[in-house]
């Protein structure tokens, strides 16, 4: 059982300022993911939580216990990393085995818990073979392997599947999931890939330049970002942004570029009720758009296809539209063509408004 | 019709201009090798020769009345008193004259040997744990240290002959095994430091987090994962402080004088500066000295093997 809090964390390489004031509760048994760009604090982060990176400032509690200078050794945590790292001198039954050997179990339970994993992950043919013997894939499963057997409080992952093919990558974030389900234990992943942090987490930590952005459930994120960088950070292709103003129409408030306005629905309306004349960036998502029906009442998105991608389920049509060019995804019903000209109907309860200097939210916070 | 030969040219991998270039390839490496080879193989042989036939013209690669006798004054020699009269009568090989430090050069050998053992094993006990603290782990002044320990190379011995003596002078360590180690530890820990630390840094330190993780101390991250996979580099280091250590001859010169201390190069060197020069005598000691650091280097040999890396990350 672990319930990690981190309470104004920052930590600095010399003066390069890695995570700044970071305060977050990870809770017992919780999938958090942290999720940012290169660079962005978030493996620091976890390495804070192992114990190989001291902090500069703030306090790590364990549940009860103050950790920040408790060696790695001492806490209850295993990882594994992008690089798999295993010891490339010991077999695959003895990188497995390691680290209980290390705590002085008995040798039969040793020998019990690693089958048992080896047995998981379907690996217990390569027990013998070392690390550069084994295919990438399967120097992944034993990673998973030697974090497994530990049965550890606190299970750190970082970016474990980014050195896999892509359908190998799909098929070990069920496993990954499922992982979890049966360990029952806390899990910490590191990530840059948003599918990842989508399909994996209970929880998202967005962060950016060492500042987490937002915390909350992946659908949360997705559909409420606070701010510009949370909302072109999930979604593949990313978010649309048009820089625009509000306008007042028809006693409702409407964002108008140019030839386009899009009404806002009622919700948004009324909190933006006398706002006409701000300065907003509209951000659209390429999948909030519909060709099929008719658009309703200020819902009409008139543009010219510049070229058609289709990508079997679906199609991409990239757009120009009031001197922008635009991602859009539709069916693949109405058959498109590059140089055509197209009214999509935008889904007006999903349109997200952004303030132009601030970059917020002006929707959600 | 000459298009299609042009067109079949490379068509079969060309025979010729590759044996040429294997040809090439081969004399090149029987002249290096002679050269390499031919003022060992000399050595060997004259140790076999009389000091007659030594000197003969021209000379016989292989000796046409090989003799041990040479070997024999040198290990039995040692039992006999030699005088300024004995000194040319108790060569049974020919003859000629064996130095009057003859009976020094078994103690010298042994004395060497001390020297370069215990020179190598405080080698890797200080510069295994310093390398592997500069590598992996973050501290203040961490590339300050690496960069002085590697300037102290750049002087060379003879500037450091005066400050060492005066240190050892006042350790009273002169005429000592002590005087000759501490200083050639001197020499040879930046050396082992600046090859080690090479290594540890080629290793990835997601292998020292894994260990740490995993629940090693640094100390045991050192002991358990590191030094397994830098075998190749310690046998590299042991093999360098070794010959180091067992060459060396101006310190010895000059902080030892009796056969409490004195080592092999420097009672092979006082063979050429006694009453006559016996060459075969020489010879014979030459080869005795080249022994052990051929033993040494056959010992490690196997260990010397690269690639044992391969697989621990993602390449």
């Amino acid at each position: 059982m672990a319930r990690i809090q981190f309470e104004n964390v920052t930590k600095y390489y010399g003066n390069v300022l890695a995570v700044d004031k970071l305060n977050l509760e990870i809770r017992d048994k919780e999938f958090v993911v942290l999720l940012g760009p290169s660079g962005c604090g978030k493996t620091t982060t976890l390495n804070m939580i192992a114990g190989l990176e001291e902090l500069s400032e703030g306090d790590i509690w364990f549940d009860d216990e103050i950790v920040n200078f408790m060696p790695p050794h001492k806490r209850d945590v295993a990882m594994v990393f992008q690089s798999y790292a295993l010891y490339p001198h010991k077999s695959v039954y003895e990188n497995i085995a390691f680290g209980l050997a290390m705590r002085k179990y008995p040798r039969d339970e040793i020998d019990q818990r690693v089958r048992d994993a080896a047995a998981r992950l379907h690996i217990e043919h390569l027990l013998d073979r070392r690390p550069n013997q084994l295919s990438g894939g399967q120097r992944q499963r034993v990673a998973l392997g030697r974090a497994m057997v530990r049965q550890p409080a606190v299970f750190l992952m970082d970016e474990p599947l980014s050195n896999l093919d892509a359908a190998l990558r799909v098929s070990m974030r069920a496993e990954i999931k499922e992982l979890h389900q049966t360990m029952q234990t806390t899990f910490v992943y590191v990530t840059h890939d948003q599918a990842e942090a989508l399909t994996l987490a209970d929880r998202i930590v967005v962060m950016k330049d060492g500042i987490v952005q937002q915390v909350g459930a992946p659908d949360e994120i997705y559909e409420q970002p606070r701010n510009m960088f949370v909302a072109s950070f999930l979604g593949n292709p990313p978010i649309n942004y048009l820089e625009g103003e509000l306008v007042a129409s028809n006693g409702r408030m409407a964002f108008r570029r140019g030839e386009l306005t899009l009404a806002l629905n009622g919700l948004a309306s009324t909190r933006l009720k006398g706002d006409a004349g701000r300065k907003v960036v509209l951000g659209i998502r390429p999948e909030d758009v519909d060709d099929r029906n008719a658009p309703v009442d200020g819902g009409a998105i008139d543009g010219h296809v510049n070229f058609v991608m289709p990508i079997g389920s679906d199609q991409f049509l990239n757009m120009k539209l009031e001197g922008e060019e635009l991602f859009f995804r539709v069916g693949k019903e109405t058959r498109h063509r590059n140089g055509e000209e197209v009214t999509l109907a935008a889904n007006l309860d999903r349109l997200h408004l952004f303030d132009q200097d601030t970059q917020k939210s002006l929707l959600w916070d | 019709m000459s298009t299609k030969t042009a067109g079949h040219r490379y068509r079969k991998r060309p025979r010729l201009p590759d044996l040429a270039h294997q040809l090439a390839i081969f004399v090149a490496s029987v002249i290096l090798l002679t050269y390499v080879l031919a003022p060992f193989a000399w050595l060997v042989s004259s140790s076999f020769q009389t000091e007659a036939e030594i000197v003969s013209v021209p000379p016989h690669w292989i000796p046409h009345e090989p003799t041990l006798e040479n070997f024999d004054a040198i290990f039995f020699y040692g039992q006999e008193e030699v005088t300024y009269e004995s000194r040319s009568t108790v060569d049974p090989a020919s003859g000629g004259y064996i130095p009057s430090t003859a009976k020094d050069l078994l103690p010298a050998m042994w004395n060497s040997f001390k020297v370069a053992i215990a020179v190598v094993i405080l080698n890797l006990l200080v510069g295994v744990p310093a390398a592997y603290a500069m590598a992996k782990i973050r501290f203040k002044g961490r590339n300050a240290s690496v960069y002085t320990i590697l300037t102290t190379r750049v002087i060379p011995d003879i500037a450091l002959v005066v400050p060492f003596f005066l240190v050892i002078k006042n350790l009273g360590l002169l005429d000592s095994l002590w005087a000759l180690i501490l200083t050639y530890l001197a020499i040879t820990v930046p050396f082992t430091v600046f090859i080690l630390v090479g290594y540890f840094e080629s290793l990835p330190d997601d292998l020292d987090k894994a260990a740490r993780i995993d629940g090693c101390s640094r100390f045991q991250a050192l002991i358990r994962v590191f030094i397994p996979l830098a075998v190749p580099s310690l046998v590299a280091v042991v093999l360098f402080t070794f010959l180091t250590s067992w060459n060396e001859f101006l310190l010895a010169l000059m902080f030892t004088q009796t056969q409490a201390a004195q080592t092999l190069p420097i009672i092979v060197a006082s063979f050429t500066s006694d009453f006559t020069i016996s060459f075969s005598f020489i010879n014979a000691a030459g080869v005795v000295a080249v022994i052990p650091p051929v033993i040494v280097a056959l010992m490690f040999e196997r260990y010397i093997v690269s690639g044992l890396t391969a697989g621990a990350v993602k390449g």
